[in-house]
């Protein structure tokens, strides 16, 4: 059993299998496409009804300062561009050509891992940014009435929190969403170089 | 050619490949029927620039390489003894030994090897994974030897 013959041979021993029905293969083709297109829908109906429900509250609520619109159209913007950049545009940037040799597709996931880790950062940057601006503007309002004390108060309480997100929240995110990339990253890598060996 | 004389050509050829990378009946058969899905939509934009063959298994190793990504599904190889060995009955002893050893080799030989062993030209082995023609030779050779060296410990 150690010559090269032996090993084709017995790999040409094997009984074929049964041929799947084309239909069940392109029923499979359907259903893959109908369960995108499913998902794309769901994801639109949560971004119009986010955005839909925060101008409708804020909106409603107050509208003696133009601070407090802008605000809330800060917010809402960040939560929008936060869910649009991570579910609907990053996978159309990450598309993938099957039609490559292996090596140059393992180049390709590895190099969609590494922008997938970088727009990952850069969103949540982004999403802080806008949050922190549209609280601080919804807020004017609030704090106006207040006697100076308390909105002083009020204020510092705020940016402790932003703070807190900024310093603690953010970093710890990005490292939630960098590490499983990271590990993939890292795998790809791993399977790359055992073409170069 | 048309869509159903490929299928029914090469489905064989690409399960056993795919089924060399997983070693995992229906698992094999997930990524081949993935690989005819891809084909099947691609078919109408293939120009003939590689032989057809090279371009179905080179859909069909990225089809098998993408299955990284989804670390999830645990290798048969990696279960316990009782739920690995619940079925493909009718298969060879010593066609399975081989496909167990095949799953121990790292990924890309083992996408190297099934080609080889699906009697895939060398040269077309070295356009679908992307390396040169002598490196394919190199490798070939030293998995054969690997190969060769667990089966003798298996029949003594």
């Amino acid at each position: 059993m150690s010559t090269e013959m032996d090993f084709k041979a017995l790999w040409n021993k094997q009984a074929p299998t049964n041929i799947p029905d084309t239909k069940e293969l392109l029923a499979k083709a359907g259903k893959l496409k109908k369960a995108a297109r499913n998902k794309l829908i769901g994801l639109n109906l949560v971004l119009i009804s986010t955005v839909a429900f925060i101008t409708y509250i804020g909106f409603n609520i107050d509208n003696e300062h133009i601070t407090t619109k802008i605000g809330i159209v800060l917010i809402a913007i960040a939560i929008v561009s936060y869910l649009a950049a991570s579910n609907q545009i990053m996978p159309l940037l990450f598309k993938t050509n099957l039609q490559t040799s292996s090596q140059e597709y393992l180049n390709q996931l590895i190099r969609i891992k590494r922008k997938h880790e970088f727009l990952n950062k850069v969103m949540i940057n982004i999403y802080f940014v806008l949050l922190a601006a549209g609280m601080f503007l919804y807020m004017l309002q609030f704090a106006i009435r207040m006697s100076v004390f308390w909105a002083i108060f009020w204020y510092v309480v705020t940016f402790a929190w932003i703070a807190f997100s900024w310093f603690y929240l953010r970093p710890r995110g990005i490292k939630k969403k960098q590490k499983p990339l990271n590990e993939m990253i890292a795998r790809l890598e791993e399977v790359n170089g055992q073409l170069n060996s | 050619m048309v869509f159903d004389d490929i299928y029914k050509t090469y489905w064989n050829k690409v399960f056993r490949i795919c089924m060399g990378y997983v070693n995992d009946h229906d698992w094999a058969k997930d990524i081949a029927q993935e690989t005819f899905v891809t084909v099947w939509q691609q078919l109408p934009k293939f120009r003939n620039e590689s032989a057809i063959g090279t371009w179905i298994f080179r859909i069909a190793s990225n089809q098998c390489l993408r299955q990284i990504e989804r670390q999830n599904r645990m290798p048969r190889s990696e279960m316990p003894e009782q739920i690995a060995d619940h079925k493909e009955p009718d298969k060879e002893p010593q066609m399975q030994f081989l496909y167990k050893c095949i799953a121990e080799l790292p990924e890309t030989d083992r996408l190297i090897i099934s080609l080889e062993l699906e009697d895939v030209k060398q040269a077309e082995i070295a356009k679908i994974v992307g390396l040169s023609e002598t490196n394919i030779r190199v490798k070939v050779h030293r998995i054969k030897e690997r190969l060769a060296k667990k089966f003798e410990n298996y029949e003594h």
